[in-house]
């Protein structure tokens, strides 16, 4: 399926949309995803914000931090890059292939849903190939749902996870911060 | 060994990268006055924050590396200025060309002694922000380092240096802290709280050094003091990073009124810190919005 | 219990501690100015290396022991007017110049590439000659008169073994190729010879020898025993 980027030029960070693009078709083909992608770069902002439209077209919206290499401002880190692509195209297709119909929008998820959503992308990027620093991810999950190991078993649960739904992957979350409610 | 240490040579493994302030106030691009819903209303480093656990991770990096500078410049004290009394010293400083009869450049060894605990201090202030940094899933070098923690504090006076790195830096830190304290009372992390309480000691007592020392040193000579004092209100602006660390909401980090109190500094003094930080923010959202400005016209011109 | 009121010698059978030393007062006070002096310096450059080192861990570890020593120079500095020197910067110098030289030599390594010259001089040469200067010391003053300079060197000597250990360690896991085992050998050779014509730490005698029989560096011993 083809990929686009805009824009193909960058003014404010050194960013390669050719990267970019030649990154996402990788994953889109890895993940077999099954529309075209559209990948819209904000490069006025340094934060790392990245939302996604579903429709005939799977457009993602990415602020320029989130492919910012942090060692080096303004330039691109492909490893980031494929990284962020990852997250928001496996809650893409987690969500067009049914069993999260009953997901909230992206928006509306709470910041505890969305972390346990990230831990369970970031656990299948792993297993895809992907260097993913699992501590980064475990550590947004504590914070979320307490730092108690309650909520490192659910974390460890939603690593390991393939398939779930939405339900399951809300009662993983859902009962780790109750226990530490 | 060289007396004074340029900061471009500040020996690191090739995991750090550094940056200059110049580097970083050159990005046209500007978290601040973009944000929309809660962030327009706070930048305030808190857990509700969506970005938290990141801005977390940057923030203790960044301590990382500025207790890695602080290691550095406390040591340099120790060894750039010679001891008050160091007759051996003064006739090696003489071989080298030294002005031995300037003795501004001789400070007492109790002075120094406490140079040589706060770099014991910082070592052990790297070592525990190492240890955070891996808790909180970062990797050494995973953000750039700017040093100008480093280049703005360790001036070749020794008052100077006192002010800027004792008072101007390790009043940054107690500020720093005092947010990360906060920070990790709020999401409940045992770590980060407790390690950040330890440390806010550490930087109380440094601060306080330097509040103590400026003042006996400059005890007899008001012109220096005045000088010192001057020389630090321009390092807290800097060290306010175009508004990273001010009384405002729109910074992540606040002003530690408190604990600066309890460091020495005078009611007066954090207010003119107040002061010098909301300016620091007020002038870097002046610069990012020309430099967007410029930039916008120049995307105009180029796509037409 | 037993009867408290019963005479009971003022040494326990236990206390062999002597009264003959080795060090009158001014001796005494001579050699804690050299030590003072010489850890002065030593804190002051592994203070000043802890900016020219890339390697995080020994960048640490030179912070940690800048304090250490800076600690050293302190007590000293406090025991000297309890040894009747009214004024501490006065003792306060290097025994000889030929231990200024020393520091002028162990000092000069500056460049990032250098970590190993600079720990050689600091623990396979300098601080092993403090460990035999203040052994000798505590070895040989009197064990009742001179007190206090023992306590300290109790918990100075403590450091210096631990910092020596730690040293030593550092330098092995940065010494790869025969190249470094021969940067360091020369490194540590080159200043043991600046050492040597010191004499030591507190010159000539600094552990005993011939200065000592010959009356030490000031003529004057107060020698009741012990060594000879």
């Amino acid at each position: 399926m083809p990929v686009s980027v805009s824009p193909r030029t960058f003014q404010f960070v050194h960013f390669d949309a050719d990267l970019i693009e030649r990154v996402a078709t990788g994953l889109t083909g890895a993940l077999g995803f099954d529309r075209p992608v559209a990948i819209e770069v904000d490069e006025t902002t340094p934060l790392a914000r990245v939302t996604v439209d579903l429709g005939d077209t799977v457009t993602i919206h990415v602020e320029s931090g989130a492919f910012e290499d942090t060692r080096r401002p303004r330039h691109q880190s492909e490893q980031a890059t494929a990284v962020s692509l990852g997250r928001v195209l496996l809650r893409a297709r987690d969500r067009l292939v049914g069993g999260f119909g009953e997901a909230p929008a992206d928006d509306q998820l709470t910041l505890a849903q969305r972390s346990a959503w990230e831990a369970y992308c970031a656990g299948r990027l792993e297993r895809l190939g992907l260097a993913v620093n699992q501590q980064r991810f475990r550590y947004d999950f504590r914070n979320r749902h307490g730092f108690r190991d309650t909520a490192d078993l659910a974390f460890e649960r939603l690593w390991h996870s393939d398939g779930l739904t939405w339900g399951e992957l809300a009662e993983i979350s859902r009962s780790a911060s109750a226990d530490a409610a | 060994m060289r007396k004074f240490f340029p900061v471009e040579e500040l020996a690191r493994d090739q995991r750090f990268h550094q940056i200059t302030m110049k580097d970083r106030m050159a990005d046209p691009r500007s978290a601040l006055g973009t944000a929309t819903g809660e962030r327009q209303r706070s930048n305030r480093l808190v857990p509700s924050r969506p970005d938290a656990s990141q801005a977390a991770r940057a923030l203790m990096h960044g301590i990382f590396v500025g207790e890695i500078q602080a290691l550095e410049g406390a040591g340099r004290t120790c060894h750039d200025f010679r001891t008050q009394g160091d007759a051996a010293r003064r006739a090696q400083d003489e071989a080298h060309g030294a002005d031995v009869d300037d003795v501004d450049d001789a400070v007492p060894f109790a002075l120094k002694l406490d140079m040589a605990r706060q770099a014991w201090d910082e070592a052990r202030h790297v070592e525990i922000s190492v240890k955070l940094s891996d808790w909180m899933g970062s990797e050494i070098g995973e953000f750039a380092e700017n040093t100008v923690l480093f280049q703005a504090a360790c001036s070749t006076d020794p008052i100077l240096r006192l002010a800027g790195v004792n008072r101007a830096l390790e009043g940054l830190a107690i500020d720093v802290f005092t947010t990360m304290k906060e920070f990790g009372g709020l999401a409940g992390d045992p770590f980060l709280e407790f390690c950040e309480d330890w440390m806010l000691a550490d930087e109380v007592t440094h601060v306080k050094m330097g509040s103590d020392w400026l003042r006996k040193v400059t005890e007899h000579d008001p012109d220096r003091r005045k000088k010192a004092l001057e020389f630090q209100s321009v390092v807290d602006k800097l060290f306010s990073y175009g508004g990273t660390r001010s009384d405002s909401q729109e910074s992540p980090i606040g002003l530690a009124r408190r604990f600066r109190e309890l460091a020495g500094f005078t009611d007066t003094e954090v207010e003119e810190i107040a002061e010098v930080s909301l300016a620091a923010l007020d002038e870097r959202k002046a610069a990012v919005a020309r430099m967007q400005a410029a930039a916008a016209v120049e995307h105009t011109l180029a796509t037409n | 219990m037993a009867d408290p009121y019963q005479p009971r010698p003022p040494f326990a059978p236990w206390d062999r501690r002597e009264l003959p030393g080795l060090f009158d007062v001014e001796e005494s006070a001579r050699r804690i100015g050299a030590y003072k002096w010489a850890e002065i310096k030593l804190f002051e450059a592994l203070g000043g290396w802890v900016a020219t080192v890339p390697e995080l861990d020994v960048k640490m570890r030179l912070g940690t022991h800048c304090y250490k020593h800076a600690w050293h120079a302190e007590l000293w500095h406090k025991r000297l007017p309890e040894l009747r020197e009214m004024n501490p910067d006065r003792l306060t110098k290097p025994a000889n110049d030929a231990m200024v030289r020393f520091v002028e030599a162990l000092t000069e390594p500056e460049v990032p590439e250098r970590t190993i010259e600079k720990l050689v001089g600091v623990y396979r040469v300098f601080i092993p000659h403090f460990v035999a200067a203040y052994t000798f010391h505590k070895n040989n003053t009197s064990e009742i008169t001179d007190a206090p300079t023992i306590r300290s060197l109790h918990f100075i000597l403590q450091d210096e073994m631990d910092d020596w250990r730690e040293g030593e360690m550092l330098l092995q896991s940065l010494i790869d190729t025969p190249e470094e085992v021969d940067r360091a050998a020369a490194h540590q050779a080159r200043l043991e010879k600046l050492m040597v014509a010191a004499g030591g730490i507190a010159g000539p005698g600094t552990i005993g020898g011939s200065a000592i029989q010959a009356g030490g560096p000031n003529g004057s011993r107060t020698h009741a025993g012990g060594v000879a």
